[in-house]
């Protein structure tokens, strides 16, 4: 074993400042929040308090409510991303490669834009009295939507927010896979007479099984993590309409100073996350090989 | 023995004849403040860079570190901060603010009563102290006053040909009629908004005699809270007095509705008196044609409304001499000549008396006006877990005027949830 790290050490030493940040910043915060979640932690008297934080979560209505929002965000949120991404990437790659480029960019420009930037533009977009999107129903002699001020309509004006900006993540990585598709395939199909769509649907989709994968997983991931736009766009509200995981766990955390409760709320997420992956894992790539 | 002994005759000559000490101090203080008034480059920290310098000069060896903040991170910054055990040395809290009860409670605040004499704490205003007073322990200096006050945009009024109130007094039903008859052509007579920590709009729920908390059990599913509540209620619905937000958690919108140049459809609304500084100075929310007024008068027969004080406070401080010099900083931060600038220049109250005396409003009717409202100002209730028992009751309210749940109901739902954070 030690031998054969010796061997690799180059390698290991590539990777020791990553590796390292990763131990610091992620790592150990994790351990520190599991074993914060079994404590009523204070400052200066922290006590150990087994599973009452957990059993708080589970009969907290706010925590449920928060679930159900996530979840509600996350059912529209996640595919979407996927399958905007895919269409993206799909109309883009048979483009020249000058084009291509210049598409590559627009569509990733948002990921590199704050989402606090994004949410303030967003934020415009539905006031309520001077929003464009009232503006465009007034103009279809329509009545204005109180979009982030009303249950009915929050939650929908932040799942829109997300699903409408272009998920340049996945277009890029999209793009990078069908790029490695040999040719050929798609020569002999033609040779076999399949069009153009038949093409897509027969090679390039399952060829695309892997990418949409790691999307699909990274995406559940973001979008139960949600919570600079509920934070910058509804604070939660109308009562707790928008109310999501984490934006509940800071509320606990840094508002309310119970950060064992937050803990405890934080590791029930990251089990939640971990359990949904392995499903999609099991679910997508029963079909799926990964090349050596 | 011999040695001891000149070696401790040594150490106290040093002492007199140097001026060394124990409590002389010297070190670094890191103190986080957030923006005040700007200066002619536009910076809003250089009051606190101008008292740091003078505060170095006077106290060589001690270096003061300034953590420039914005007032909308500050609360969640400190909670970090606290968490991480990395608080700083000394805190400012806004003007709407008091002791934050979750920090006393944590063990992180120093207690000051040792470092005030009863002729210094006798100029201070007793419901300026009482904001920083807990468990008989005074947790902070205050060191400015808010109220909240109706803002008239009387341009609205000219338009509309609508007499505003006679000394800005009026009852409830002169009120509604007032907002009515402004709202017209596309804009409203009134709005305000709800949202969690901001009590604009809770001055008309205590109207009628009701308030949130009584004899430590909630109050406001209470008959005087609930008629209170559906009188606003129904300035949007019934009335038609108010737009479609009212009552939403956009702070934003609803100032831009009053002030904002291009913007100004909406003729009244309640705000923190800190906007009467921001809508009578040059800008895009200037108000050329402002008045201030008081909340309307219900049941109660009182313009009640709700006020806070601003001040400092300092953090848990293991070494003492450190503490006493921090003290001394904290103190040399809130002398009457510092409110005096507060109050001219910050749009705030003093809460010392020695600066009233000063007349800092001498040529600011404005002010003069909303500093009479003082009166009749009440604090928010005094509770460990006010910001969570303030969450429940303000998203239910939020509910109410989205029109989604009676008042009667959301009070309920809200008392429920609130009997369990007092206990």
């Amino acid at each position: 074993m030690l031998k054969q790290i010796w061997r690799g050490r180059s390698g290991y030493l590539f990777i020791l400042p990553k590796f390292a940040l990763f131990i610091v910043f992620v790592f150990i915060p994790i351990l520190w929040s599991f074993l914060v979640s079994f404590q009523e932690y204070r400052v200066f008297d922290t006590v150990w308090v087994g599973l009452d934080n957990f059993r708080d979560a589970f009969s907290d209505d706010i925590f449920w409510m928060a679930v159900q929002n996530t979840l509600r965000y996350a059912v529209v949120v996640m595919p979407s991303t996927v399958i905007i991404a895919l269409i993206l990437a799909s109309l883009i790659n048979p483009l020249r490669r000058s084009a291509q480029t210049f598409f590559r960019a627009a569509f990733y420009l948002p990921t590199v834009a704050s989402t606090v930037v994004l949410s303030m533009v967003w934020r415009w977009i539905f006031q309520t009295r001077f929003g464009l999107a009232n503006y465009f129903l007034a103009s279809l002699g329509l009545e204005p939507i109180n979009w982030l001020h009303s249950s009915e309509w929050a939650m929908r004006s932040v799942i829109t927010m997300a699903v409408l900006t272009p998920p340049g993540m996945g277009v890029i990585l999209y793009l990078a896979a069908m790029s490695s598709i040999p040719d050929s395939l798609y020569e002999a199909a033609t040779i076999d007479g399949a069009n153009r769509l038949v093409q897509w649907w027969r090679i390039t989709l399952p060829l695309l099984k892997p990418t949409t994968l790691y999307l699909m997983i990274v995406s559940t991931i973001g979008s139960f993590q949600v919570f600079d736009q509920v934070m910058l766009m509804t604070q939660g509200g109308p009562g707790y309409a928008t109310t999501t995981i984490v934006h509940r766990i800071y509320q606990t955390a840094f508002r309310d100073f119970q950060f064992g409760y937050a803990g405890a709320m934080s590791m029930l997420l990251f089990f939640a996350i971990i359990v949904l992956a392995l499903i999609q894992s099991r679910l997508v790539t029963s079909d799926v090989e990964y090349k050596g | 023995m011999k040695r001891l002994v000149g070696g401790i005759i040594i150490v106290l000559l040093l002492v007199a004849f140097t001026g060394f000490s124990l409590a002389d101090w010297k070190g670094t203080i890191t103190i986080w403040d957030a923006p005040r008034w700007p200066d002619e480059n536009d910076d809003k920290f250089h009051w606190i860079k101008g008292k740091i310098a003078e505060f170095e000069e006077l106290n060589p060896g001690v270096k003061i570190e300034l953590i420039e903040t914005p007032w909308a991170e500050l609360g969640d910054k400190l909670s970090i901060a606290i968490a991480g055990r990395a608080w700083p040395d000394l805190v400012p809290v806004d003007i709407s603010g008091a002791i934050n009860k979750g920090h006393l409670d944590q063990g992180v605040v120093e207690p000051l009563d040792d470092f005030f004499t009863a002729e210094e704490l006798a100029d201070f205003v007793p419901g300026a102290l009482a904001a920083y007073s807990y468990n008989d322990k005074l947790w902070g200096i205050p060191t400015s006053m808010s109220v909240h006050v109706m803002l008239l945009n009387l341009d609205h009024f000219e338009a509309a040909g609508v007499e505003p109130p006679k000394d800005g007094k009026w009852t409830w039903d002169e009120f509604v009629e007032t907002a009515k008859a402004l709202t017209r052509e596309g804009n409203y007579g009134f709005t305000t908004y709800i949202l969690k920590g901001y009590y604009e709009a809770w001055p008309f729920f205590y109207m009628d005699g009701g308030r949130p908390i009584v004899d430590g059990k909630f109050a406001f599913d209470s008959p005087e809270a609930i008629s209170a509540i559906q009188k606003l209620v129904d300035l949007k619905f019934v009335h038609g007095a108010a737009p479609i937000e009212m009552g939403s958690a956009d702070v934003g919108g609803a100032f831009q509705a009053l002030a904002r140049e291009g913007q100004r459809h909406v003729a009244m609304g309640p705000w923190n008196s800190w906007a009467i500084a921001t809508v009578s100075t040059e800008g895009v929310n200037y108000l050329p044609n402002v008045m201030v007024a008081e909340y309307p008068v219900g049941d109660s027969g009182k313009p009640v409304t709700i006020g806070g004080a601003g001040g400092w406070v300092i953090m848990k401080q293991p070494n003492k001499e450190k503490l006493a010099k921090v003290v001394e900083f904290a103190k040399f931060l809130s002398t009457a000549e510092e409110q005096y600038k507060f109050a001219r220049f910050y749009g705030t109250f003093p809460s010392r008396f020695s600066t009233m005396e000063m007349d800092p409003f001498a040529d600011q009717p404005l002010m003069k006006r909303a500093m009479e409202m003082l009166e009749f100002a009440e604090a928010v209730p005094d509770h460990p877990n006010w910001a969570q028992i303030d969450e429940r009751i303000q998203a239910e309210l939020q509910l109410i005027f989205a029109g989604e749940k009676t008042v009667e109901q959301g009070m309920q739902d809200a008392a429920r949830a609130v009997e369990r954070l007092l206990r």
